[in-house]
């Protein structure tokens, strides 16, 4: 009887594509590419991408796919592809992409906090703290401190209808909001707060927005 | 059943217990019966602003700790009839001595013979705060026109509104100062009141004679000439359900130069 194959190799114009069988056991599949990389005899530089079918592997399994592969010089895993992800990874990736609302005044010694993008109804008050891994929008003053992309979010920016804040966080650039800033900000009605190529925490007009951050628009079409 | 409203503040000295031994007696004097509560437990000062310091036996501790009833632990104030009455703190202990569970219990059960209980909370927000919000239905927020002040106030709010059984609180602007508003010196009642945006119970003017009444023992809300009085009594008519306009703040203006020019303007 023959053995199934278990890994396909086919070639492309970016590279070798490995497709690794998903019903096999792990130890299987990880001898017979331990067998099939070395035999092959490859030749020259090949980028392979791997693709994992319906198979789910963590980080540590992964790894040692991808050390499995790169015993010969020749091949350098690029790009590994998976049908599956858990429910966990699933469950966080809603979280940090869904907008949560707060309706009501974050006071002073609150902190509100979301995975994803932060839309606050209401004042946030000096000492009150509004901390997002996306963006923060507030529908009102915020007269307190914001977190922008806490979670390492660089491209997060900090709106509001009045933006007097004491202390404006975006990623990890913190700025406190000192006379020069609030100087060339003369008028804080409908700001935003980005964080500037040079580093920096910038403040601009709300209207800029669109330019410094076209992703930011999630909406398609329209006449 | 009476209802269970504590003062409170946040911050220390803009007047809590002031308003709650002046708002007592201006309940008192509207023939509510009114039960002033001390949680101010090993600081207290309400007997001694209603000048019944002399005539207490036991205290809060006591009565929850079952060392006597607490119709005896009760001072009431002759003044006012069977109408006003003291439950003092404790002087020798401090606030860990009791906990909300015992407070809410003790709230209850003057509820039932008293239309309004009155509870004079501590400063802060540790467990003194915790155990005076414990039993109250409603809260009042004092606070003066001054930045440290209004923080503070802004902070107590979060926390009341936090709590399910309080309904949302509502604010007293204590000790203001009108010239010092009019030349924008002092945050000014609007600022204010949007700032914390709750509604606004009442406003108190600065006055002098609220020291030296309390000094002598007597709530200034007995003198009814008095600017401030007037504001407490205000505030009583409008926790009883009437709608009473916000006094104005401005002094009334004395001088011949002003007499002449009201001559003139007519």
């Amino acid at each position: 009887m023959t053995k199934k194959q278990l890994i396909f190799i086919k070639g492309t114009k970016e590279g070798l594509v490995l497709r690794l069988d998903d019903q096999c056991s792990y130890a299987e599949l990880l001898d017979e590419l331990t067998k099939k990389v070395s035999d092959e005899g490859f030749e020259g530089q090949a980028e392979v991408l791997l693709h994992l079918g319906y198979r789910y592997c963590n980080d540590e399994q992964t790894k040692e796919i991808i050390s499995c592969v790169q015993q010969t010089e020749h091949l350098r895993v690029t790009k590994i592809q998976s049908e599956v992800m858990t429910v966990e990874d699933c469950n966080r990736r809603l979280l940090e992409n869904q907008s949560e609302t707060y309706v009501g005044i974050v006071r002073s010694g609150q902190v509100i906090t979301a995975l994803g993008d932060l839309v606050v109804v209401g004042d946030v008050n000096p000492n009150g703290r509004v901390v997002a891994g996306g963006n923060i929008f507030v529908l009102g003053r915020l007269k307190g401190i914001a977190h922008a992309g806490s979670s390492g979010n660089k491209d997060a920016v900090i709106a509001a209808s009045w933006l007097e804040a004491t202390h404006l966080i975006i990623d990890s650039v913190v700025e406190t909001m000192t006379d020069e800033l609030t100087v060339l900000s003369e008028q804080p009605e409908m700001e935003c707060a980005y964080l500037h190529t040079n580093g920096s925490i910038a403040i601009d007009r709300l209207q800029d927005l669109r330019l410094l951050r076209p992703n930011l628009s999630t909406f398609k079409g329209g006449s | 059943m009476g209802e269970a409203i504590v003062i409170t503040s946040g911050k220390g000295g803009v007047g809590k217990t002031t308003t709650t031994a002046n708002l007592g007696t201006a309940l008192a004097l509207q023939g509510k019966k009114v039960c002033l509560m001390d949680t101010d437990i090993g600081l207290r000062n309400l007997d001694v602003v209603l000048g019944l310091e002399n005539r207490i036996i036991y205290d809060l501790v006591d009565v929850i700790e079952g060392r006597c009833k607490i119709h005896q632990a009760l001072v009431k104030d002759k003044r006012f009839e069977d109408r006003l009455y003291l439950l003092p703190a404790a002087q020798t202990v401090d606030k860990n001595a009791v906990n909300p569970e015992q407070m809410k219990e003790l709230v209850l059960e003057l509820k039932r013979e008293y239309d309004y209980v009155l509870i004079d909370c501590p400063a802060g927000i540790e467990q003194g705060y915790k155990n005076a919000i414990a039993g109250a239905d409603k809260a009042i927020v004092v606070t003066t026109p001054e930045i440290s002040a209004v923080r503070d106030a802004d902070r107590i709010i979060g926390l009341l509104e936090q709590e399910e059984t309080i309904d949302p609180p509502k604010l007293i602007i204590n000790r203001i100062r009108q010239h010092l508003m009019n030349k924008g010196d002092a945050l000014d009642i609007n600022e204010i009141t949007t700032h914390l945006s709750i509604d606004l119970l009442g406003i108190i003017a600065d006055d002098e004679s609220v020291i030296t009444s309390s000094n002598k023992g007597e709530p200034i809300v007995m003198n009814p000439a008095n600017r401030a009085a007037l504001g407490y009594r205000n505030i009583a008519r409008r926790i009883l359900g009437e709608s009473v306009p916000l006094m104005s703040m401005d002094l009334p203006k004395t001088g011949v130069f002003t007499k002449i020019k009201s001559i003139f303007s007519k």
